[in-house]
């Protein structure tokens, strides 16, 4: 069982096993790539619907979160190794171990590493002797940043469900839970910002105050995140011709945005069919910023193109007994409600790595670790030495102090 | 003129012979005569293989074999990566066990002869003569025995590991199959990475919860419409191709050197890492002219010396009834098997289009654009017709059918000879077709 257990942490923790993962993974899209050109939705619904898959999946935030602890572990056993304190574990810890048939003493050694810029830390019959910042906490916060990551597309695989509804300006919220207030206004303004163009804000009563929804980062609301996708208005009509009479009258949504885009209107139980765009103003600006809605329109039967024009909003066109009105536009968002928390872990992800990029890169550039370790006695020295990076300086200096021992030098102070 | 195509083919094939005679140093004789023997296998498979396939089938055989030893290369690569970063792989042999290296040989000698073999005139064709195929062999079998001639010549200290030797022999394939449109695989590479690059951004804008490009800074939105370009599949695809050789380079680069701690001399110390080192440098040698050969197959892919059929549209217009007629004989041939480019304009708007005879005898009336690519058009060439924005062949047999990177079909009827078909359908597919592939390479999402 101990054994058994061994191997499978072996198993989890091994660096090999991110490659592999990937790699089936990258020979799947491969796979499906033969078959169909939206190669990587088919991988997504099929690791989200497969448990097989998603499981395979899941070995990666498991991997990174065993490296974690691989990685914690030999940060601290190094420590110990350095401090004197853990003599029978240095061997394993370090690039290259010599033993010397000779012990002179290590008394000499430290003044000489000192002037190669080394600290130094003497006990007894052990020296350690170290420069530099180690890597073992950026490797640490890239390999949270990877769980995260990982963790993150998991869960959003797998638990991830989007509702798409309309918010209209003076109607109810259309909360998750049902519990929204009212949509007291949606604005749509010009911001300087060095990310967003347009900031969006729907501002929503709520148990006597408003609450604003904004566009980035998205308003959990309810569990669901808010998502503005595109924006609309929602209109009140009526329509009435010489052959259809009776009229029709009702109130719908249309993604009319921006002004031009055309939305067309099947008029029920008849030949008629309406074109709508929001009007392009001649100066220029925005009508879904300014309020100031005008409706273009084409009216057809059939085939057959049989008036067209403008309708302000809260206006009506009549000619000939026709009569098309709009008495109501309101401002309109097409929302998606995303049940989704590995967004958080995803965005967390972006953070860590951010970080870890930032820790690693001077301290690879300037600071790289490099450590050596003498431990004596019974005309024996064992030595031990490791460079972050493989810097060859460190290698030199190791071979001359290795040299020094050797020559029974390094146990008088005044060689140093 | 039929030697000359071969000949990037048949140098591409010596430096193969080369490399594998010093990549397995122990045995020349016997890799020199697989290397023959799998070369006429090659030959002789091809010839089999265009006899019992049909149309593009051979091509996409060879291709399927390029491809998957690309795949291994980039394994190989990323493995030798890890190995000499010192993880804990099993170290690489000493040297490559005896049936490794013959069935190493054995595949890109194949490989090879067959990539030769589709460059023979008459490959695809009904009627493949037998003495262009001989001749091909023997002259291949004559290359394997000047290439151990030079091989000999070339200095005993550069020297080659398996995945050095496994990046050359690639590049090398890579190489000679870029001169045949048909084999190459860059360009479909870049497409493909353009898609995915496309699909992915697309996933990961949604999955973070991005806005889109209503709120976004247009400056801002144009470095993420670059993701949605064709530069972005070549660049994409550059990167894919290069790098698993440059893997390998880094691999040698990152190898330990030799512990030499234990010994006490200074100057001796010195002497065998200097000496380590040397021998480093040169087992880079060999990867790096594989940089320079997958670099030519990548222009020649990008610029391949083929000229493609591609006549000016010729302007129609639509009768009364708006029905455009196109007769089948006169001053055009529609029946020629040849691509023939039409404009119709109407309104304003405007739509190209063309007229195909398949080669299963079939007339095709299709839009001068696919569904997916910006509408840059379609030209001709050996048995193919290709989308020029994004450089993916599209065999003959299947223009007609819709999806993909195909020309998207147009309804139509033939009537005594000639072609009818509606010009407002025309003007309408052509118009939501173009509208939803500018939007998409524009980075709409």
């Amino acid at each position: 069982m101990k054994r058994m257990s061994a191997a499978l942490w072996a198993a989890l923790s091994s660096r090999v096993l991110p490659l592999l993962v990937l790699g089936f993974f990258f020979l799947f899209y491969i796979g499906i790539a033969f078959f169909s050109d939206e190669t990587l939705t088919i991988l997504i619904a099929l690791t989200s619907r497969n448990p097989f898959l998603a499981a395979v999946l899941a070995l990666l935030p498991l991997n990174s979160a065993c490296q974690i602890v691989v990685q914690g572990a030999s940060y601290l056993k190094r420590r110990r190794a350095m401090n004197g304190s853990a003599p029978d574990s240095a061997a394993v810890l370090f690039d290259e171990t010599v033993e010397l048939p000779a012990y002179p003493g290590l008394a000499g050694l430290e003044s000489r590493l000192a002037a190669e810029g080394y600290r130094t830390q003497a006990g007894g019959d052990f020296l350690a002797a170290w420069r530099g910042v180690s890597l073992s906490p950026a490797r640490i916060l890239l390999l949270a940043g990877t769980f995260c990551l990982f963790a993150g597309i998991l869960v959003s695989l797998v638990g991830r469900t989007v509702d798409r509804q309309s918010v209209i300006e003076g109607m109810p919220f259309p909360a998750r839970s049902g519990g929204g207030g009212l949509v007291e206004r949606i604005i749509f303004k010009q911001v300087p910002g060095w990310f967003l163009a347009n900031e969006l804000t729907m501002e929503v009563a709520e148990g006597g105050s408003t609450r604003k929804l904004g566009v980035y980062p998205p308003t959990l609301f309810g569990g669901a995140f808010v998502y503005p996708r595109y924006l609309g208005v929602a209109l009140g009509y009526r329509f009435v011709a010489p052959d259809f009479p009776r009229g029709y009258n009702n109130s719908d949504v249309f993604p009319l945005y921006p002004p031009g885009k055309e939305s067309v209107l099947v008029v029920p139980d008849s030949p008629y069919k309406i074109t709508l765009s929001l009007a392009k103003p001649r100066d220029g600006s925005d009508p879904y910023k300014t309020g100031r809605m005008d409706f273009a329109f084409k009216l057809l039967k059939g085939s057959d193109l049989l008036f067209e024009g403008s309708i302000p909003a809260g206006g009506e066109f009549v000619r000939d007994g026709v009569r098309l009105a709009i008495p109501e536009a309101r401002r309109m968002v097409i929302t998606d409600f995303v049940v989704d928390y590995g967004v958080l872990l995803i965005w967390g992800a972006g953070l860590l790595f951010t970080l870890a990029a930032l820790a690693w890169l001077p301290v690879r550039l300037f600071f790289p670790r490099r450590e050596m370790l003498f431990r004596g006695g019974a005309g024996v020295t064992l030595a031990c030495s490791y460079a972050e990076g493989r810097v060859r300086k460190h290698a030199g200096v190791f071979h001359e102090v290795l040299d020094c021992i050797a020559s029974g030098k390094s146990g008088r102070q005044e060689d140093a | 003129m039929a030697a000359l195509k071969l000949l990037p083919q048949l140098v591409a094939w010596a430096a193969l012979v080369l490399v594998l005679l010093r990549g397995f140093p122990a045995r020349r004789s016997l890799t020199a005569g697989l290397c023959a023997a799998g070369y006429a296998a090659g030959v002789a498979g091809s010839l089999l293989l265009f006899r019992s396939l049909p149309g593009s089938g051979p091509f996409e055989v060879v291709r399927t074999l390029l491809g998957g030893s690309f795949l291994v290369l980039w394994g190989v690569s990323v493995a030798s990566l890890y190995r000499s970063t010192g993880r804990s792989l099993p170290a690489e042999p000493g040297s490559v066990l005896p049936l490794a290296a013959g069935a190493t040989t054995l595949f890109f000698a194949l490989t090879a002869g067959a990539i030769c073999a589709c460059r023979l005139p008459a490959a695809g064709g009904d009627s493949l003569p037998l003495l262009a195929p001989l001749l091909l062999a023997l002259s291949g079998c004559l290359l394997v025995v000047a290439a151990r001639g030079c091989e000999r010549l070339l200095p005993p200290a550069i020297t080659v590991t398996f995945p050095g030797l496994l990046a050359a022999l690639v590049s090398l394939c890579l190489l000679a199959s870029s001169f045949l449109i048909r084999l190459d695989l860059f360009s479909p590479l870049s497409m493909k990475v353009m898609k995915g690059t496309h699909d992915f951004v697309h996933q990961f804008m949604e999955s973070i919860l991005i806005p889109d490009h209503l709120f976004v800074r247009p400056a801002i939105w144009g470095y993420i419409g670059f993701l949605f370009g064709k530069e972005i599949g070549f660049w994409g695809g550059m990167v894919i191709w290069f790098t698993p050789v440059l893997l390998v380079i880094l691999a040698i680069r990152l190898e330990m050197l030799p512990k030499v701690s234990h010994i006490r001399q200074g100057a001796l110390r010195r002497k065998l890492l200097a000496a380590a080192l040397k021998e480093r440098s040169l087992r880079q040698v060999i990867p790096l002219f594989s940089l320079f050969f997958l670099a030519a197959a990548a222009y020649q892919s990008c610029y391949p010396s083929v000229e493609y059929w591609d006549p000016k549209p010729v302007l129609v217009s639509a009768d009364a009834a708006g029905e455009i007629v196109i007769p089948g004989k006169g001053e055009v041939d529609l029946q020629d098997g040849k691509l023939h480019k039409y404009l119709f304009k109407s309104g304003g708007r405007e739509a190209r289009f063309f007229v195909l005879m398949t080669p299963g005898g079939k007339l095709s009336v299709d839009l001068d654009a696919c569904a997916i690519c910006k509408p840059d058009g379609y030209g001709q060439a050996e048995g193919t017709v290709i989308c020029y924005y994004c450089k993916t062949l599209i065999p003959l047999d299947t223009v007609g059918k819709p999806g993909g990177c195909n020309p998207v079909p147009v309804p139509f009827t033939e009537k005594g000879g000639a072609v009818h078909l509606n010009g407002i359908s025309l003007i309408n597919a052509w118009t939501s077709t173009v509208q939803s592939t500018t939007s998409k390479k524009e980075g709409a999402k």
